[in-house]
């Protein structure tokens, strides 16, 4: 049945908020395995940090932080959940990690979990729901209004692929290295309402836009639109859904201080946006991304031309330093311009350690001990 | 009947044998390959055919085909046809051994102590129910009604194994129900070790084999388990994880530790059983973790429960033993379900609790390789003083496996049914 759009709840600008999937493991061969309503069913956990929750297959589970003004008070909040956790899966004879895939496992061997909507998905896209057992990181930044929220899903829409190569951390899928830097979004673009939000000005035309799927029967509820960045009313915030699942929380909590900072800067200079234009090569400078990470090239459509991911990325990190020390998040930004000084991102990591083991159970037992230690702030002492 | 058809191709062999001089003499016994071949397809069939139209677990299906085809029924299966198959019987068990010994995680006790004190309150409760029952009760005198607290104490590791495999279970009921299994063997094993020198001080006067016997039993069986398993670590430390050598060498190596504990007549399933929790415990760079037997120990399965369902005494049957079986089975339920009820185990729900309680129920091979062992020891007296826990087993072959699936199907945590993937496995 389709669902009204909600009044788009007005929220503190730049308020943050983190959402993690987390993969749930088998602790003897490192496989997923199913656990997650066992696992929520036998917590003790009075929400201090956040929700902790189910999500469509049982080997995965959600968590998400409260709302935060300060990156440190969402980075304290990880920690809390990521503690909860992982006491809790050794509780359960499993682990928990990060990863936006999980390198080996079968997806035909996912169990969908209990409940209406998990059971509605499934019947609707079959195969596709199991195959989503992908791990994403969602961030969410307060807005003023469903027309700065509208805005922003455009005007972020440029540094999707900056998000990508700084989140990269799913080279392996059934058990092969697929030469991507981030394959977990192939999973995702196989839904028809995945990519990009299309050129929309404000809130009405979006409440229009959003009106005629549903009229066309093509979506029911906000739910069903898996853009790349879309605006979540009920939350006030527009939320950017491209990055995987990093490794550590630490770098969960330095992509939400990029948000959070780039944010401030593009409400803060209002750029003109070329949003036909930037949905022209959308699709091919995500995909370059994915696949090549810090090595993409990335097309502009306004200078007619490609340029370096990297040099993209380090220039932006360095245009934000302002706003990032406003917002008193210069350090979690730093950890990701040494991530890019160095060449070191959570994909790399897995395939070192791969290259290592020679067999994907230990990455994934290595995984799964980083997840669960404190990584602290320095991404380069963590890959030695 | 069968001898009435035997009698006319012996003589027609034998007349063929004066004109056609290289055929060899009429073969009176069945070739042990042909044997073996028989069994499996018999075992197979009964149960695919079972789980096909009644749903029930195909072990039952093995167990029975074993019971119809065995010396107390049809007599298909002679004694000297089981005979001959123990060696391929005790490869299974050990290698079933093997496996539950190998996912013995002691580490999990040690994060969670509430596992720990209901795994202690499941064993304790255990044995003392089932040997009050046996003394008190049936009235056997107290070596004997520990040595069936003993071998009935303990699930079946062998049909919790096969049960999970099947059903492809995986949930938090599972995994306690494995580990319960496996600390519930364990513990069973010392009792065992304990009952063999209390069952010598028994009848004999000789101590020293009172003593001596028990140690043998269980130093033989730890050495043997931890020279082969530090065999089986070095070797695979060679070779690639997960590779289709490391299969070889853990199933070589883990047969191996059969042949030798055969040899220095210790107990398979102790030997086996060690020789896991060694690899599960001591395996730090994680060599031969990640390697699964192969799927061929299916069918080594199919022939233990084919030889279990045949080896069980029915022709012994009578009401009242067959009562005193039943007594002892509700007794161990109760005991069991009601330690973990208890317990807690880290399971919130009272009910989840109950399905492993329920689900560790089984009672199979290695009761009826653990009682044989003890009965032999004094076989005048030992095989009609073990009749009570041996009977149990029977009554557990059938009904055992059932319960195990209820429990693992009521929690919610077996596969839905794919019948592409149906089949041996």
């Amino acid at each position: 049945m389709s669902q009204p759009i909600a009044e788009f709840k007005q929220s503190q600008p730049l308020t943050l908020g983190v959402e993690l999937e987390l993969q749930l493991l088998s602790v003897r061969d490192f496989d997923l395995t199913r656990g997650a309503t066992d696992l929520l069913g036998s917590m003790d956990y009075d929400g201090r940090f956040g929700e902790i929750k189910l999500e469509i297959t049982e080997s995965m589970i959600e968590v998400s932080t409260l709302p935060r003004t300060l990156v440190d008070g969402i980075a304290a909040d990880l920690v809390g959940l990521r503690q909860a956790l992982v006491n809790q899966c050794a509780r359960n004879h499993i682990a928990v990690c990060g990863g936006g895939t999980h390198p080996f496992h079968r997806w035909s061997e996912r169990r969908i979990c209990p409940g209406d909507r998990f059971d509605e998905i499934y019947h609707r896209y079959g195969y596709l729901a199991k195959q989503f057992t992908v791990f994403g990181q969602h961030i969410h930044v307060g807005c003023s209004s469903g027309d700065d929220a509208i805005w922003l899903t455009q005007a972020l829409g440029a540094y999707v692929p900056v998000f990508i190569a700084l989140s990269a951390s799913s080279p392996f899928v059934d058990g092969e290295d697929t030469l991507f830097q981030s394959a977990r979004l192939n999973a995702v673009s196989a839904f028809p309402l995945s990519g990009q939000c299309p050129a929309l000005r404000d809130w009405a035309e979006f409440i229009e836009h959003f009106s005629l799927l549903q009229a066309c029967g093509i979506a029911r509820s906000i739910k069903d639109l898996y853009w790349d960045i879309r605006p979540k009313p009920e939350f006030g915030t527009v939320e950017i859904r491209i990055c995987d699942t990093p490794l550590t929380v630490e770098r969960a909590a330095a992509l939400a201080a990029l948000a959070q900072s780039l944010v401030r800067r593009l409400l803060r200079t209002r750029p003109v946006l070329n949003t036909q234009r930037q949905l022209h090569v959308a699709r091919y400078n995500k995909f370059q991304a994915c696949r090549y990470g810090f090595d993409a090239q990335i097309s502009d459509p306004i200078g007619l031309r490609q340029v370096p991911l990297r040099q993209i990325a380090r220039e932006l990190l360095a245009a934000l330093a302002e706003d990032a020390r406003e917002l008193g998040c210069c350090a979690w930004l730093e950890l990701l311009d040494a991530s890019l000084a160095s060449e070191i991102s959570d994909a790399r990591w897995l395939r070192r350690r791969q290259a290592i083991h020679g067999n994907l159970n230990d990455v994934v037992r290595e995984a799964a001990m980083r997840f669960g230690k404190n990584g602290g702030m320095n991404f380069a002492e963590e890959t030695r | 009947m069968l001898t009435d058809i035997l009698s006319l191709a012996r003589a027609a062999w034998e007349d063929l044998q004066e004109r056609l001089f290289f055929l060899p003499p009429f073969p009176d016994e069945v070739d042990s390959l042909a044997l073996f071949s028989m069994l499996l397809v018999v075992g197979l069939l009964v149960g695919e055919w079972l789980r096909a139209r009644l749903g029930w677990p195909k072990v039952v299906g093995y167990v029975l085909a074993g019971a119809l085809f065995g010396p107390s029924v049809l007599g298909w299966i002679s004694i000297e046809a089981l005979a001959q198959t123990r060696p391929v019987a005790d490869a299974a068990l050990g290698l079933l051994m093997l496996e539950i010994g190998r996912r013995l995680d002691l580490r999990w006790l040690g994060h969670h102590r509430g596992l720990l004190w209901a795994a202690i309150a499941e064993i304790t409760l255990s044995f003392t129910a089932i040997f009050l029952f046996a003394w008190g009760v049936v009235g056997l005198i107290p070596a004997w009604a520990a040595a069936a607290a003993a071998v009935t104490m303990a699930s079946a590791p062998a049909v919790v194994l096969l049960i999970v495999e099947e059903s492809r279970a995986q949930g938090q009921v599972t995994e306690r129900m494995i580990m319960h299994t496996a600390l519930s063997a364990a513990a069973s094993f010392v009792v065992f070790a304990v009952v063999v020198g209390v069952v010598h001080a028994e009848y004999s006067d000789d101590w020293l084999n009172a003593v001596v016997h028990p140690l043998w039993v269980v130093v033989g069986a730890l050495v043997v388990a931890w020279l082969m398993a530090l065999l089986a670590l070095l070797v695979a430390s060679r070779l690639p994880k997960r590779s289709l050598a490391q299969v070889f060498i853990l199933v070589a190596t883990a047969l191996l530790a059969v042949g030798t504990a055969r040899m220095l007549a210790v107990p398979v399933f102790l030997t086996l059983f060690l020789m896991g929790a060694i690899l599960s415990f001591g395996d730090h760079e994680r060599t031969l973790s990640y390697t699964d037997l192969p799927e061929g120990h299916w069918l080594l399965a199919i022939i233990l429960f084919v030889v279990v369902g045949a080896s069980l005494p029915w022709q012994d049957f009578t009401w009242l033993i067959g009562l005193q079986a039943v007594g002892l089975l509700l007794v161990r339920a109760v005991a069991k379900v009601a330690a973990l009820a208890w317990a807690g185990d880290g399971l919130n729900a009272v009910r989840r609790r109950v399905l492993v309680g329920i689900g560790i129920q089984p009672l199979s091979a290695t009761a009826v390789f653990m009682a044989y062992e003890i009965a032999g020891l004094y076989p005048e007296i030992g095989r009609s003083s073990l009749s009570l826990p041996l009977f149990a087993a029977a009554i557990m072959e059938l009904t055992g496996p059932v319960l195990c699936r209820f429990a693992l199907v009521r929690a919610g945590e077996t596969a839905p049914t794919d019948h592409s993937r149906e089949g041996v496995a």
